[in-house]
């Protein structure tokens, strides 16, 4: 008896200690690395931007000012005007939305295709495994913008028709709003685009973890499916998918921004930077500053992701070291 | 190794042929009529009749049914006919074949370059690790690579020429590789993707670091280079070529981005370009090339892999990655 109640409670108390030490540990090796903590400085402040970003603005992205077209930076308009007289500074705390929200949609949706289809993969075997490999093989050998391009040219047209007939139908005002359809399609291409990635990665840690001794050692005492896979699949697989996640949606961003920037994105008159850039690329050598502003944006965030990963990369997966 | 290969290419095939399908079906069923496109986009939206828009079709064979064309398309396919632009009328090879040239003088010089830069630094930053130098490398690598190739252009643009005037004007269009324009849009494809390389060797040198045999040679007296180059550049460098495989599909991309920002004429700006208009010869023809050309690759890299570590000849047939 006495035996059987030791047990539990020591077990207990080794799991809650090494579980605390695992996530510290990581925290302090994240700390540790400067670069991370410089890069983590920006990323909050994008989200802080894209939550309260329309009750900082001095001026409403759609703001016209037709006495101030294409006027330089100046005490009144931070970082001038476009053509249009809208002010820059304003459109790119708004673009700080589109890219946030797009990141973390387009993440989400893929994140939990590639869970579905890794655990399938990974859990199941055989044909479905192979099946799902293929299929991630079949997407990865796409060129990324290539499948955007052809995705929106392709389906914007029926989509767009149909929203029409639904409006005609039901008499709904939602269904006249194209910039839904856009937002569908930039979302399908990234998910489309990014869920191989996360299945391939589940997949690969559910057959590595499974193949471990720990875990055959849990199965062989008969410790049950759901425990096993709390305490030890999830958590050792939690780190190399915070990495991934972490750098899936500054690249959702960039993608996002590369669309735009290619003229499949999401179209006006939401701002995307990647838009501003490809405008402002138009008459770079006069109005440099129509380009500067959102390129330094993109690069700021962009880097800051590069950096928080990579800290993240180190701190989350202690055995990649090397040396 | 022969009969490797051949399993291989033949599992392109099914792939390449759903993938044609899919693309042609998306185009036929969804972009709408190229015929009207190109009236609405040329003489406005009132010239148009609905009978001339029908010979036109007949003419084009466009009104068949899509099992039918894409029958079509497919054998003159498999004879390497990639069919005629709806549009323009020309024939898509002669197409491919006036941008192709272009584009992979790019990729090709890119992944050069990227090999011949990234490599040697990634050993430096390696023998150096934790140091300044390691620091100074990883850390620009990681800074220009971070920032995605639209934003790099343009701003290089406008601090070279607005900035410092060493430029007078755009560098736009295309002269051929080893012209003055080429710097540019290849600067900005090299640095795209050269921190990938960097950091893998330098993770390489440092695994090889606290090897023993690296140690044996060193303390046998040999010369410090001979060690990197004869002991350590080998199994450094099986990783890396993988990872220069992976790279291509981001070149691929980055190609056509560069080729829009510097008006470059070749496949990523006909894909830009023709999608517009739904062509889906061309669509179709661009994609199943972007698609063969890394399934290609790969399978070029996975062949040299076993060439470079005899470990992994052993173990090629039937695993994947």
């Amino acid at each position: 008896m006495t035996t059987q109640e030791i047990a539990p409670t020591d077990d207990f108390g080794i799991a809650e200690a090494s579980r605390t030490n695992l996530w510290k540990d990581a925290v302090a090796r994240l700390a540790a690395n400067k670069l991370a903590v410089i890069g983590i400085i920006p990323i909050i402040l994008l989200f802080f931007i894209a939550i309260f970003g329309p009750y900082l603005t001095p001026y409403d992205f759609l703001a016209q000012d037709f006495t101030a077209r294409l006027a330089a930076p100046s005490s009144e308009h931070w970082l001038g005007t476009d053509e249009l007289g809208r002010d820059v500074f304003s459109r790119i705390l708004y673009g700080a939305r589109t890219a946030v929200a797009v990141g973390l949609v387009s993440t989400a949706i893929s994140l939990i295709v590639g869970l579905i289809m890794g655990s399938l993969a990974g859990y199941l075997g055989g044909r479905v495994d192979m099946l799902v490999v293929w299929l991630t093989d079949m997407t990865r050998s796409m060129p990324a913008l290539l499948l955007a391009i052809v995705i929106n040219l392709t389906l914007k047209v029926p989509l767009e028709a149909w929203m029409e007939q639904m409006y005609l139908a039901t008499k709904n005002g939602f269904f006249r709003q194209t910039m839904w359809v856009d937002l569908v399609l930039v979302f399908g291409a990234l998910a489309l685009i990014q869920w191989p990635g996360y299945a391939r990665l589940i997949r690969g840690q559910i057959l590595s973890i499974r193949s471990r001794n720990y875990v055959l050692a849990a199965r062989a005492l008969g410790m049950p499916t759901g425990r096993i896979l709390t305490r030890y699949v999830i958590p050792n697989a939690m780190g190399p998918l915070i990495v991934a996640v972490s750098a899936g949606l500054g690249g959702a961003m960039v993608l996002e921004s590369a669309f735009s920037f290619l003229g499949v994105g999401v179209q006006l008159p939401i701002p995307s930077w990647g838009k501003m850039i490809s405008d402002g690329l138009r008459m770079w050598q006069t109005h440099p500053y129509l380009l500067a502003g959102p390129a330094v944006m993109m690069a700021i965030i962009t880097v800051s992701f590069a950096w928080l990963g990579d800290g993240l990369n180190d701190a989350l997966n202690p055995r990649q070291w090397g040396g | 190794m022969g009969q490797y290969i051949l399993r291989r290419i033949l599992y392109w095939i099914p792939a390449l042929l759903l993938l044609a399908l899919s693309v042609y079906a998306m185009a036929f069923f969804g972009a709408g009529d190229p015929i009207k496109l190109m009236f609405l986009r040329e003489e406005g939206d009132v010239t148009y009749d609905a009978q001339r828009l029908d010979a036109i079709r007949r003419e084009k064979g466009l009104d068949r049914p899509f099992l039918v064309q894409f029958g079509e398309y497919t054998w003159h396919l498999v004879q390497g006919d990639l069919g005629m632009s709806v549009i323009s009328g020309r024939s898509v090879n002669d197409m491919i074949g006036a941008t192709a040239p272009v584009s992979f003088q790019i990729g090709l010089a890119t992944v050069i370059l990227v090999a011949l830069l990234g490599i040697p630094l990634g050993i430096i930053a390696g023998l150096n690790h934790n140091n300044w130098v390691d620091n100074s490398i990883l850390g620009s690598a990681l800074f220009i690579s971070g920032i995605p190739s639209y934003v790099v252009g343009p701003m290089l643009m406008v601090f070279l020429v607005l900035g410092l005037g060493i430029m007078k004007t755009t560098p736009y269009g295309w002269e051929g590789l080893f012209s003055k324009k080429a710097i540019l849009p290849m600067f900005v494809m090299v640095f795209g993707s050269i921190a990938i390389i960097i950091r893998q060797t330098r993770s390489g040198v440092l695994e090889v670091l606290s090897e023993d045999y690296v140690r044996t040679a060193r303390a046998k007296g040999v010369p410090e280079f001979m060690v990197i180059v004869r002991h350590m550049l080998r199994p450094v460098l099986t990783p890396v070529v993988t990872v220069l495989g992976q790279m291509l599909i981001g070149i691929v991309n980055g190609a056509i981005i560069v080729e829009k920002i510097f008006g470059i004429p070749g496949l990523g700006r006909l894909t830009i370009d023709f999608t517009y208009g739904v062509d889906y010869p061309v669509i179709v023809a661009i994609t199943l090339i972007g698609a063969f050309l890394v399934m290609a690759l790969n399978l070029l890299v996975d062949i040299t892999y076993p060439l470079l570590d005899p470990r992994a000849a052993q173990a090629m047939t039937g695993v994947e990655e």
